[in-house]
């Protein structure tokens, strides 16, 4: 039940507009679609920056070893992650609208970043990732649960922001 | 507010100082140094109508300075951060280095060896490593102490740009110090200013002209955001073209130009 009405939310964009979500998945059978939301009290262009200086991730984000590349319209970037220390993500930047929306992934999923600013100078920030494909119950329960990572990832760009952002700097 | 002709020259003047060590620290090149502030003074004397006083005459000269520098780093590689190593390397390999060196050590007034004054040269190396927005921003908040609103307008950003190349480029300057000095981390590999002061001044005792460093002697209380303050000290000490050592920490910051951007072809 809870998987269904996540998937609702997702369909009709509910979560865009909430303040905050913690991590949720749903799932079907050839997809699988994990999703965070966050309101974050800073200048949208901070939290954009930190989004795309890819040599910088692993300084404040608790999910990322090691990130190289550019991320830039049509660019390239490799990641290592907590989910799979072992294994380096060959990924290519698929999306790239300036303080507003980023996408990266392969051929198996997509990682879709969104800042939506509000009036009272904070912003939601939402993560998604949308895996599967034909092949996708061949190796789903081989794929960890994204939850935690999410939430973290969401937290740690929550903090540094407003630490940004705040920093009394005359 | 009009600016005239008179109170440009004046203000420049009191500028200059700081504008040149500034142009020097953020290209490590002493000819870019005198060249860019030349053209800045020429730039700011055609534009004199242009200056609206909607900022001070220094920031507004500062930037100038930078839109000249800018683009020409823009066309350079980032140094690595290990410079120090990569260019230790291709001074114990070259023998014209320590000659020339110990040449200017023996006949200029200005080449007594300082570990205070590698400090700073270290520093100026060190921060080509970070991206070039982070090294400018850091260098005009930290070492020329610009606000945030002043530093927005000089590189022409918001100021939330600016308060996010602060953060970042500190805490990698930090991070990068941290693991690395071992002024400041015993387990640091890189001793060099240390080496140095041993070949300049054989008969100091290295340790006992450390510690005459504040950031040496509170190296102990391990607050790295207090030992970057205090790092920063000594860069806001020291005006690397005026300073007793300047001579020979221009020739070492030359060297390392020359070793990470390519030396000048030999006619």
């Amino acid at each position: 039940m809870r998987h269904l009405l996540m998937t609702l939310c997702l369909m009709i964009g509910l979560h865009s507009t909430a303040q905050e979500h913690k991590a949720a998945t749903a799932k079907t059978t050839f997809h699988r679609e994990t999703s965070v939301s966050t309101s974050i009290k800073a200048d949208p262009a901070i939290i954009w920056a930190l989004l795309t200086n890819a040599s910088d991730y692993a300084r404040w984000n608790s999910t990322i070893t090691s990130m190289d590349g550019e991320i830039a319209p049509g660019g390239r970037i490799r990641l290592r992650s907590t989910l799979d220390a072992k294994r380096s993500f060959k990924l290519k930047v698929k999306e790239f609208q300036p303080a507003s929306r980023l996408a990266w992934g392969d051929g198996k999923g997509l990682r879709t970043f969104t800042l939506i600013p509000h009036d009272n100078g904070t912003v939601t920030f939402t993560m998604t990732e949308r895996i599967g494909g034909l092949m996708f119950p061949m190796y789903a329960k081989y794929i960890p649960s994204f939850d935690a990572s999410f939430d973290a990832f969401a937290a740690d760009l929550k903090k540094e922001a407003e630490a940004i952002a705040n920093h009394a700097q005359p | 507010m009009a600016l005239s002709e008179h109170d440009l020259t004046a203000e420049f003047e009191r500028t200059r100082g700081a504008l040149r060590s500034y142009i020097l620290r953020i290209t490590a090149n002493r000819q870019d140094a005198e060249d860019i502030t030349q053209e800045t003074w020429m730039r700011a004397h055609r534009s004199l109508a242009n200056f609206k006083g909607e900022s001070s005459v220094k920031t507004w000269l500062f930037a100038i300075a930078q839109n000249i520098a800018r683009d020409h780093l823009r066309a350079l590689k980032r140094w690595p951060e290990n410079v120090g190593d990569i260019c230790k390397e291709a001074a114990m390999s070259d023998p014209d280095f320590f000659r020339e060196a110990m040449t200017i050590h023996k006949t200029s007034p200005q080449a007594r060896f300082e570990i205070r004054e590698h400090i700073a040269f270290c520093f100026t190396c060190v921060s080509r490593s970070l991206p070039l927005e982070q090294q400018l921003a850091l260098m005009l908040k930290e070492v020329y102490e610009f606000t945030v609103k002043e530093i927005a307008e000089i590189m022409q950003n918001t100021e939330a740009m600016v308060k996010y190349w602060l953060h970042t480029g500190r805490s990698r300057m930090i991070d990068v110090f941290d693991r690395r000095c071992a002024l400041i981390n015993k387990e640091g590999a890189c001793h060099q200013c240390t080496e140095l002061n041993g070949i300049f001044n054989p008969k100091q005792n290295a340790q006992e002209e450390a510690v005459k460093i504040q950031m040496v002697r509170d190296a102990a209380k391990q607050d790295k955001e207090h030992l970057f303050d205090l790092r920063m000290v000594v860069m806001k000490e020291l005006d690397p073209f005026t300073s007793p050592a300047a001579e020979l920490q221009l020739h070492h910051l030359e060297f390392d130009r020359q070793v990470m951007e390519g030396r000048p072809e030999q006619v």
